[in-house]
């Protein structure tokens, strides 16, 4: 390994054990909300079919809903689990100078960080869809359409770093920067089809949708897992349209924001 | 003695608060809006779920409607009076400077959980009561249900408080709050949808041993059918039970306190 | 006043092996730790004194101040401070007593340091004429009247700290706990900390105990030292018997116009330290000798310059810290 890979690797180990030593954290602060949300989801379906299997409310079975369901737990762990809590707050407390002195760039460090929490979050999603398949509340998928899925997943989860390592940005002007990251995370939850599928939406809203990045995070992957989906090439290209977009965004903040910070020897 | 000093003690985190939150203006109008984004999500699922159903359970759309607008009354009350307050404290138990805190001659459950109010949450006020009301003459509600219907919202606002609070405590005992703040979120999240949803196991666990679904079916079955006031007199337990085992965990939790030294 | 006997804190930690492997293995075991953080400390105080708590970094002086405020709970052991248990929190106590710590904040940060005095006026009950007096007088002591309505996020570190010291004392305490108080500051705003707490001493006679690193502040303030040393008491007396603790000896230098050529038989008894380029010794003089020698050797050589130790608490605070087992063999 070169020198370059050494760093990233060695960042990489490091995040591990930051994100094993405090488990309890990370499970009560990623897993746990997931878990507890699909838990309300399964019994609010219940409740809505009543019992019977037969039944379908807007084109899902009982049994087809509860599979959305299980995907979009997975898609939210895989393609938007990340959140960079601790980078606006690294420039708030002005621990970013370590940054500006290290060989080691400030987006390397995140961007490893990310890399490593993926990992994780892979590697939780495989042992989840294991554990609801062993339960028998899951049919698991031919494996070409969980790598599909899956690949997919992980190109939506470089765009929502994009944009949370953007809301983490504008803590160079911002006291506190959560408040976007949940108007965010509403935002998304209600118009990526996370709460709901999509094809409960008024159709004239989803039309409008789709003029957006949002159901390509949520409403899309699922149906990829769930084989119902044939326009990933399309798929992809919007997402790709925004990563783009997003890191040219982020390196002009950071270019603006180093030049406040500096300026104002914070 | 106590209740002038403690509304003199109040009214100085309010002003304070006020003057923390005007000195930040941009936060001051995301927080509204962050408010309004979750109001408009929550009505609008369940809105969208019944243009493809009669029912859900035994309720039809004008009668969970209201329900889920009397969950949003509680939610912002907790969030002007008492959630960032959960925030500090998992900091605060992080840097030590609960050390102040204790310092102060005044109840410390009182000046942890209650000294940060939310103004700008308070501008929403207009917004849950008005959706409140607008449900609520379209179940419709009779005169006795508008007149009992502030003191159950404030028995469910105490309850949700005092169990959030015990959950709370439990920071005392772990290396990192934050995760803490989370769980509590997430319970916070299971008192959002009608008990009757929930299998009835879990319905049980979480009406007995952990008595969230008290928060709000107990006084909305209560509003639609008088006869089902058991519930109510289950939640008037729970508060008083929760309120003992505050004050019994919260003494606990005192004791551990190492003060994370400087 | 204060009275503490077998004061004792322990603090149960664990031990975890590094890398992956000792991630894994934490998971279902960690090893505890037990380190007494203060162990069996006595300590009388009185009313209207002022104590210097010193003693190196770790040492327990914190925990020990932390106990003394009802913050922590002690593990075993007794303490009374105004005829209360600290630890038992009774609200006349909390009334009587305050904190500052160099190190942390009272203050809420994202306010004015005025919008935080009113809040305290509140937690305290002060009455209002009480308060006004109070922040007048005290602001006009420490100059920070025009300062008064500026976020304290703003403030640089000095008036910061007169901030604390204003909160911490507009209720008046009985007994005032200052953990390095003086932390960071400058030279001139060391000396203004200092001057105020004086002042205030001489005012209120109120009890101070006061733990710094800056000898110069113990030296200023303090009457009585109290060392501690890895969590047990290790001198109790006087300053002054705590300056000659290590023998009455004084510690003189004198600088030469011209290198001595050889040792001279004057200093050779007190235990010369000379320059390399010899024209400087460093010598121990007993006390009750100082004066003949200094004289003596005044008239026998070219001497452009001599020194006594201006501060010999800090030469013993040094030296104490260096070789912790000097401590046993004074058996103080």
């Amino acid at each position: 390994m070169n020198a370059s890979a050494l760093k990233w690797w060695e960042t990489i180990q490091i995040a591990w054990s930051k994100y094993t030593a405090y488990r309890l954290n990370f499970f009560l602060q990623v897993l746990g909300p997931a878990f507890v949300f699909f838990f309300i989801k399964y019994n609010l379906w219940s409740a809505i079919y009543g019992g019977d299997q037969d039944i379908l409310i807007a084109g899902y079975t009982f049994q087809q809903m509860i599979t959305y369901h299980i995907w979009a737990m997975i898609v939210g762990l895989i393609a938007q689990g990340h959140t960079a809590l601790n980078l606006a707050e690294e420039i708030r407390l002005g621990k970013i100078s370590t940054y500006l002195i290290y060989p080691f760039q400030f987006w390397e460090f995140h961007t490893a960080h990310f890399i490593a929490f993926q990992w994780l979050q892979v590697l939780t999603s495989a042992v989840t869809v294991l554990l609801l398949a062993l339960m028998s509340l899951l049919t698991v998928p031919s494996f070409a359409l969980i790598l599909t899925g899956l690949t997919y997943c992980l190109f939506v989860s470089v765009f929502w770093f994009a944009l949370q390592y953007l809301t983490g940005l504008l803590g160079f002007w911002l006291e506190e920067t959560w408040i976007l990251r949940v108007i965010l995370q509403i935002m998304t939850g209600f118009l990526s089809g996370a709460i709901i599928p999509l094809d409960f939406y008024p159709e004239k809203f989803v039309q409008f949708l789709n003029y957006t990045p949002f159901p390509y995070l949520t409403y899309f992957p699922i149906k990829i897992f769930m084989g119902e989906m044939n326009q990933i090439g399309s798929a992809y290209g919007i997402m790709a349209f925004w990563i783009v977009l997003l890191w040219l965004a982020n390196h002009l903040i950071w270019k603006k924001g180093i030049r406040l910070y500096t300026a104002a020897g914070m | 003695m106590g209740i002038k000093h403690y509304a003199q003690v109040y009214r100085g985190f309010v002003s304070t608060s006020f003057t923390e939150a005007t000195s930040f203006r941009l936060n001051f109008l995301l927080l509204i809006i962050m408010d309004l984004f979750f109001y408009v999500s929550v009505l609008a699922t369940v809105s969208f779920i019944f243009d493809h159903v009669e029912t859900i359970g035994p309720w039809n759309r004008t009668q969970l409607m209201f329900f889920m607008s009397f969950m949003l009354v509680i939610d912002h009350l907790h969030m002007t009076f008492v959630s960032e307050s959960f925030w500090m404290l998992s900091t605060h138990l992080k840097t030590g400077e609960l050390d102040f805190t204790l310092l102060k001659p005044v109840n410390s459950i009182f000046s942890v959980f209650f000294r940060h109010v939310r103004p700008s949450s308070l501008c929403n006020i207009f917004v849950t009561w008005g959706l409140l009301i607008y449900y609520g003459r379209q179940v419709p509600l009779t005169t006795l249900d508008w007149v009992l219907l502030p003191p159950l919202i404030l028995l469910s606002f105490t309850l949700l408080c005092l169990i959030e609070f015990i959950i709370a405590s439990s920071m005392f005992w772990v290396t990192e709050g934050l995760g803490i703040n989370f769980l509590r979120m997430q319970i916070q999240q299971l008192s959002r949808w009608p008990d009757y949803i929930y299998g009835i196991l879990s319905r049980k666990i979480l009406t007995i041993a952990l008595p969230v679904l008290l928060i709000g079916s107990a006084p909305v079955h209560f509003l639609f059918d008088k006869s089902r006031y058991l519930p109510l007199g289950g939640m008037v337990i729970a508060i008083l039970g929760s309120f003992v085992v505050l004050r019994w965990i919260w003494a606990r939790g005192l004791r551990r306190y190492d003060s994370a030294s400087s | 006043m204060i009275s503490a006997k077998n004061l004792t804190k322990q603090f149960i930690s664990s031990k975890k092996k590094p890398g992956l492997l000792g991630a894994l293995e934490s998971l279902f075991y960690r090893e505890p730790v037990i380190k007494n953080a203060v162990e069996s400390f006595d300590l009388e105080i009185n009313q209207g004194e002022m104590i210097g708590l010193l003693g190196p970094n770790g040492a327990g002086k914190t925990t020990l101040m932390k106990m003394f405020t009802g913050i922590i709970v002690p593990s075993s052991g007794e303490l009374k401070i105004l005829g209360h248990e600290p630890a038992q929190r009774h609200k006349e106590f909390r009334k009587n007593i305050a904190l500052v710590m160099g190190q942390k904040s009272q203050l809420w940060w994202d306010i004015p340091a005025m919008d935080s005095f009113l809040l305290l006026k509140r937690y305290y009950e002060i009455p209002e004429l009480e308060f006004k007096q109070r922040v007048t007088e005290m602001a006009a002591l420490l100059n920070v009247e025009s300062l008064m309505n500026i976020h304290v996020r703003r403030l640089s570190l000095g008036e910061r700290m007169k901030m604390e010291l204003m909160a911490s004392l507009l209720h008046s305490p009985k007994v005032i706990f200052l953990d390095e108080p003086t932390i960071g500051l400058d030279l001139v705003a060391q000396e203004n900390i200092r001057q105020f707490i004086l002042d205030y001493h001489r005012k209120t006679h109120a009890t101070l105990i006061i733990t710094s690193h800056y000898m110069a502040d113990v030296q200023a303030l303090c009457q009585r030292l109290v060392l501690i040393f890895d969590g047990k008491k290790a001198f109790d007396g006087p300053l002054k018997t705590f300056e000659t603790i290590l023998g009455n000896d004084k510690i003189v230098s004198f600088q030469f116009a011209d290198s001595l050529t050889e040792d001279a038989a004057l200093f050779a008894d007190f235990s010369p330290v000379y320059q390399e380029d010899r024209k400087g010794v460093e010598l121990k003089i007993p006390l009750e000798k100082l004066r003949a020698v200094t004289s003596e050797a005044l008239e026998k050589f070219d001497i452009t310059e001599f020194n006594t130790d201006k501060m010999p608490i800090e030469k013993v605070m040094k030296t104490l810290m260096t070789n912790p087992q000097l401590l046993k063999r004074h058996s103080l």
